[in-house]
């Protein structure tokens, strides 16, 4: 593996150890073409740094999604850079892709998307299992009491709470040691209470297991648990909040709204 | 109500003609079927019509009191001429070569159905007319000279052989096939015909039959009026004698020719279309089970504002019905393409029957297909349309997750399965009894088939609880090969009931296929092995003149040389028949016995003969007597026997043969110490395995023939190879009528494979996200498919293995010890194509689900 240090470019806001996990450089992404054409990035720079919890906020449609997508080697760009550590995964194949996703990234979803007809174990370890590696047997250990799971290693899905489902999840996305989890809207399904127990754990996860997480969300008070706050809004990044509280983060997307107006005029414009 | 389940059904087109496809071929199957019914009945009508040519009347008498003047019959007001419906038949040669032929009068053009393509119809009496082939069989052509000998009877009662020689003066053409059921009729001059036959009858005889043109122009209707006043007779084909338009008598005669034979052989066909359907209406079950489930949203939506339960169920049977109405339409299309493009290669190659032109389509063909696939289709989703009935109006108001439409299945369905299966296989396990250890197989054929359909129906009914268990079993095995295999596996196992349903598909047709091939294969080799005991050998070449001492003469060293060298005559060996004197056993008049031997070296005997018990106990220095022989001679093994010879006396040990009663053989290396100088007069040929046996026979018999010795060549070989051929002829038809069922089941699995991925879009999304690369996902499918139709075909062949065995012990017994045979080739092949299929039926899932891009997985609904 690759183990050059990136000097931040652009980045304000120093990490701890002063590397960059995920870095975007003028990230574009355009669906449809002609008039028809809708611009969800354009011109991203955005760094990330390691073992930092940071989510990526903004309004519907703003393109924190796409964002998350091309980051993670989901979707392809159409124009600009994504690197994931030093690899640019903007311009890998299909092959590359997998086994990068497989290998360095971790997921976690809106609708936890476990295997209905797996155990929580077998699904913990599965994407180890589908790089043919052995489990490791004191991490899964940690990541099992870290979340709380012990009792509930042989149970399916159908048998879990939705928060249980999404723990199992994030263990999932945590076992084959990701350089970087991405989470999206991890809290959208959950009631309040199992949504913020998620979040206390993504919070420990990078907090005392040196992770690093990338979270969509579009709710202020699970931002709040990250320590940076990217904001976007139509397609650009449109701010920042360091160590944010829901108020901050309220206040800043207040600010992004008062933005949009004029901006949803312009396209509609352009659309005439 | 319509208006939106033809709105649905727009939106589930693709899955629908998936299932669809089935139905299709079943519906196919029965419309085929029915053609090809009607088209025998035609054939047989028509074959029997063109006897009576151009008649336009046919006079029928008894067969005690036949019309005796025909001649009388020409002078009626009206007729034009008058032809007997008589033929005989008589032995033609020419050279070494003969056939047995019908023969028939000479008549006039009109009442002729065949015609002299070469040369003219025979005026003279000794004159005669071949059919084409016969001609070609005989050798001869127009202008030569052939025997025909008949029968007949002399002053003392027995039959004596009268041979005339008649020049052949015309090759005829049977254009309508009138007498292709006969092998063609030779034609002679009608006044010979019938003196011919007042020689062989012993006097002048009537004619049965008559056939009547009327002269052109004439009251077709008074005629028969007159004629039947000629023959003191009416126009009711009841009476005695009758006058009936030609059509009329044919029709009679086809139906009383095929009346029972075309309805077997529709009923027979009919079970496998039947069979068909049944597979059929399992791939339609699970297609709506699946569709509804992937519908409950939607249904509960429709409760929700308003609808019913009855009409939720009404919309999906109403689905049903059109789509077994439109699909029973292709079907029957399909059937009738087929038929007519049978018909058109039949056609082209040439039948020695002739065949129509083009099927005719009765309201039958089209209507009972039409039905029967429409009925299977609306009782297939029956079960679904009351799955949908229970979709609550709530589940339209709850999350994503898609209700399960599996019911647990019921315990009086296990148990009267289970009691169904044993009770089955009970009944099996007695027929077999009662074939082999009671001898009785009309009761154990009996026992045997109703145990086999019974426990059939409660292994089929059953599957459901066991079925998924087997594919459990059958996925740890391969999930312990990696994580794509448990992942194929652990998806095999999701669904029980639906994996259950698909299996069963392919269970049905491959547990019928493997029975016939076992049921074939045993009966195959129980008749070899009974062909075997019975007549050791291949093929045997005798001498058959003999010398003034009455001994026979030699087969020549050239010739035995030339019989060995025949393509695919694996070996042979030399017989030598000598007859030698016993002193010390004397007959009733005091004479010493004699008895015959036959001489052989036992070892290269052993590889000629298919049996070579036949000669256990020959070595040098025995004497191996027929068990009855030693009985006669009141000797045992053991025993001491002096023989004499031309050249010397010897001594022998005896050894009683056990299963040959009246051959005495020797080993060929003692014989010279009784009798040097003896020839070989017989010999043995064992043929290749792979060899064409008639084929092989006749360049034997040509060998003989061209040698110019007399010798007579006989053997097994032709018969073992005539019911090796019917037996594949029979097995032949029976598989290709099955497979018409596995070919629809295996449309079932391709059907539920793609349905399975499209109701997990979303988790292969989520699969790709985590790091499963494409090739993994495309192999994840393979291993669904071969899961799926390995577990069908592999109990499929186990189940029929145990029917075929149970059906031959059943059958069989009587014939001897029933071998219990596996058929490796059917079996494998059978697998083979079953998990090709599987394989096969996942490529186009596979690519569906390959384009579900990871990020679906995030989506959020």
């Amino acid at each position: 593996m690759d183990t050059t240090v990136f000097v931040p470019v652009t980045d304000t806001d120093t990490p701890d150890t002063g590397r960059l996990a995920v870095r975007a450089r003028g990230l574009t992404k355009t669906y449809g073409s002609g008039e028809a054409q809708v611009r969800a990035l354009d011109g991203v720079d955005v760094d990330f740094a390691e073992g930092r919890f940071t989510a990526i906020m903004g309004p519907s449609g703003s393109g924190k999604s796409t964002l998350m997508h091309l980051l993670a080697g989901l979707d392809s760009a159409t124009a600009g850079q994504a690197f994931l550590g030093s690899t640019e995964i903007t311009g890998l194949g299909d092959k590359a892709l997998t086994r990068l996703r497989r290998d360095r990234v971790g997921f976690v979803f809106q609708q936890f998307n476990l295997l209905p007809m797996f155990t929580a174990r077998d699904n913990i370890t599965l994407p180890l299992e589908l790089a043919g590696a052995k489990a490791d047997r004191e991490w899964f250990d940690t990541l099992v009491r870290t979340l709380g799971l012990d009792q509930r290693l042989e149970h399916r899905p159908s048998e879990l709470s939705g928060g249980q489902q999404q723990r199992v999840a994030i263990a999932r996305a945590l076992i084959a040691q990701p350089e970087v989890v991405f989470a999206d809207e991890p809290t959208g399904n959950l009631d309040s209470r199992s949504g913020a127990e998620v979040l206390s754990f993504l919070r420990r996860s990078v907090r005392e297991l040196g992770r690093t997480i990338i979270m969509v969300t579009h709710d202020p008070a699970a931002a709040a648990y990250a320590d940076r706050v990217v904001l976007i809004a139509d397609g650009r990044i449109a701010g920042e909040i360091t160590d944010p509280t829901p108020e901050a983060v309220l206040a800043g997307l207040d600010a992004l709204r008062s933005l949009e107006g004029p901006v949803a005029d312009d396209a509609a414009q352009a659309g005439a | 109500m319509l208006r939106i389940t033809l709105a649905q059904m727009r939106r589930s087109s693709g899955r629908l003609a998936a299932a669809g496809i089935a139905i299709v071929i079943g519906t196919a199957f029965v419309a085929a079927t029915l053609l090809a019914g009607d088209v025998v009945t035609r054939t047989t009508y028509d074959s029997i019509a063109a006897r009576y040519a151009d008649a336009d009347l046919v006079v029928g008498a008894t067969i005690e009191d036949p019309v005796t003047d025909v001649a009388a019959l020409g002078e009626v007001d009206g007729v034009d001429s008058v032809a007997p419906m008589s033929a005989s038949y008589a032995e033609l040669s020419a050279g070494a070569r003969s056939v047995f032929q019908t023969i028939i009068p000479t008549a006039d053009d009109r009442l002729m159905p065949m015609v002299a393509t070469v040369g003219s119809m025979p005026t003279q009496d000794d004159e005669i007319a071949l059919p084409q082939d016969v001609a070609e069989r005989l050798g001869v052509e127009t202008g030569e000279r052939i025997n025909l000998n008949r029968s007949v009877p002399a002053e003392d009662g027995s039959w004596e052989q009268v041979t005339v020689r008649p020049v052949v003066v015309g090759i005829l053409d049977d254009p309508y096939g009138a007498y292709s059921q006969t092998g063609g009729a030779a034609v002679v001059d009608a006044d010979t015909f019938a003196t011919w036959r007042a020689e062989e009858n012993g006097g002048e005889v009537g004619a049965e039959e008559v056939a009547v043109a009327v002269s052109p122009g004439a009251d077709v209707a008074a005629v028969q009026a007159a004629l039947a006043t000629a023959v003191g007779g009416t126009t009711d084909p009841e009476d005695a004698r009758w006058v009936v338009p030609t059509d009329e008598r044919a029709a009679t005669v086809a139906a009383s020719l095929t009346g029972g034979q075309d309805l077997v052989f529709l009923i027979f066909v009919l079970t496998f279309a039947a069979i068909a359907l049944v597979v059929a209406g399992l791939v339609i079950a699970n297609t709506f089970q699946v569709l509804v489930a992937q519908r409950a949203r939607t249904l509960a939506l429709l409760r929700c504002v308003g609808a019913n339960k009855a009409q939720v169920g009404r919309g999906v049977l109403t689905e049903a019905a059109i789509l077994g109405a439109v699909a029973s339409v292709a079907g029957v299309l399909l059937g009738t393409a087929l038929g007519q493009g049978a018909l058109w290669v039949a056609g082209a190659m040439d039948l020695p029957v002739p065949l129509p032109d083009s099927i005719t389509l009765t309201w039958q063909v089209v209507v009972i297909p039409v039905l029967v696939g429409t009925l299977v289709t609306v009782g297939a989703a029956l079960v679904p349309a009351r799955v949908a009935t229970r979709v609550a109006p709530l589940a339209a108001l709850r999350p994503a997750d898609a209700p399960s439409a599996s019911r647990r299945a019921g315990r009086v369905r296990l148990v009267l399965s289970m009691l169904t299966a044993v009770l089955g296989f009970a009944l099996l396990g007695l027929g077999a009894a009662l074939g082999t250890v009671a001898q009785e197989p009309t009761f154990g054929v009996l026992a045997g088939i109703a145990g086999g359909a019974l426990s059939f129906v409660g292994v089929a009914v059953g599957a459901v609880f066991w079925l998924p268990k087997v594919a459990a079993l059958a996925g740890r095995l391969v999930g312990a090969s990696g994580p794509t295999a448990r992942l194929a596996s652990a998806n095999t196992l999701r669904n029980p009931r639906r994996t259950a349903t698909t299996s069963t598909a392919l269970l049905i047709g491959v547990t019928l296929v493997a029975m016939m091939s076992t049921g074939a294969a045993s009966a195959r080799t129980s008749l070899t092995s009974a062909l075997d005991e019975q007549f050791p050998v291949d093929v045997e070449v005798s001498s058959s003149t003999y010398d003034e001492e009455g001994a026979r003469t030699a087969l020549s060293d050239g010739l035995r040389a030339d019989v060995s060298s025949v393509a695919d005559v694996a070996a042979i060996t030399d017989l030598t028949d000598v007859s030698l004197g016993v002193p010390d056993i004397v007959d009733p008049d005091g004479e010493p016995v004699s008895v015959d031997f036959t001489a052989l070296d036992p070892g290269a005997a052993r590889e000629v003969l298919n049996a070579p018990d036949h000669i256990d106990g020959l070595a040098p220095g025995t004497a191996l007597l027929g068990y009855t022989n030693a009985e006669s001679l009141e000797l045992a093994d053991g025993d001491r026997l002096t023989l004499t010879g031309a050249d010397g006396t010897a001594t022998f040990s005896v050894a009683v043969n056990e299963v040959e009663p009246y051959v005495n053989y020797l080993a060929a290396d003692d014989l010279p110490q009784v009798q040097a100088g003896t020839v070989v007069t017989d010999m043995y040929v064992a043929l290749a395995d792979s060899a064409d046996a008639a084929g092989t026979v006749a360049t034997i018999q040509d060998v003989v023939s061209d040698s110019g010795e007399s010798a007579q060549v006989t053997g097994i070989a032709v018969q073992r190879a005539m019911y090796d051929e019917v037996i594949d002829t029979v097995l032949a038809i029976v598989l290709g009528l099955l497979a018409v069922a596995v070919v629809i089941a295996l449309i079932g699995v391709a059907n539920t494979l793609s349905l399975s991925v499209i109701e997990r879009r979303k988790e292969s999304a989520t699969l790709r996200a985590i790091g499963l690369s494409k090739s993994q996902l495309r192999g994840m499918l393979a291993i669904e498919g071969l899961l799926i139709a390995g577990v069908g075909a592999v109990l499929g062949i186990v189940l029929g293995l145990v029917y075929g065995w149970g059906g031959s012990a059943a059958a069989l017994g009587i014939m001897g010890d029933v071998t219990l045979t596996v058929p490796w080739l059917d079996v494998t092949l059978v697998l083979v194509v079953a998990l090709a299929a599987g394989l096969v039926a996942s490529v186009a899932p596979a690519r569906t689900a390959l384009k579900a891009s990871p990020v679906e997985a995030l989506a959020a609904d």
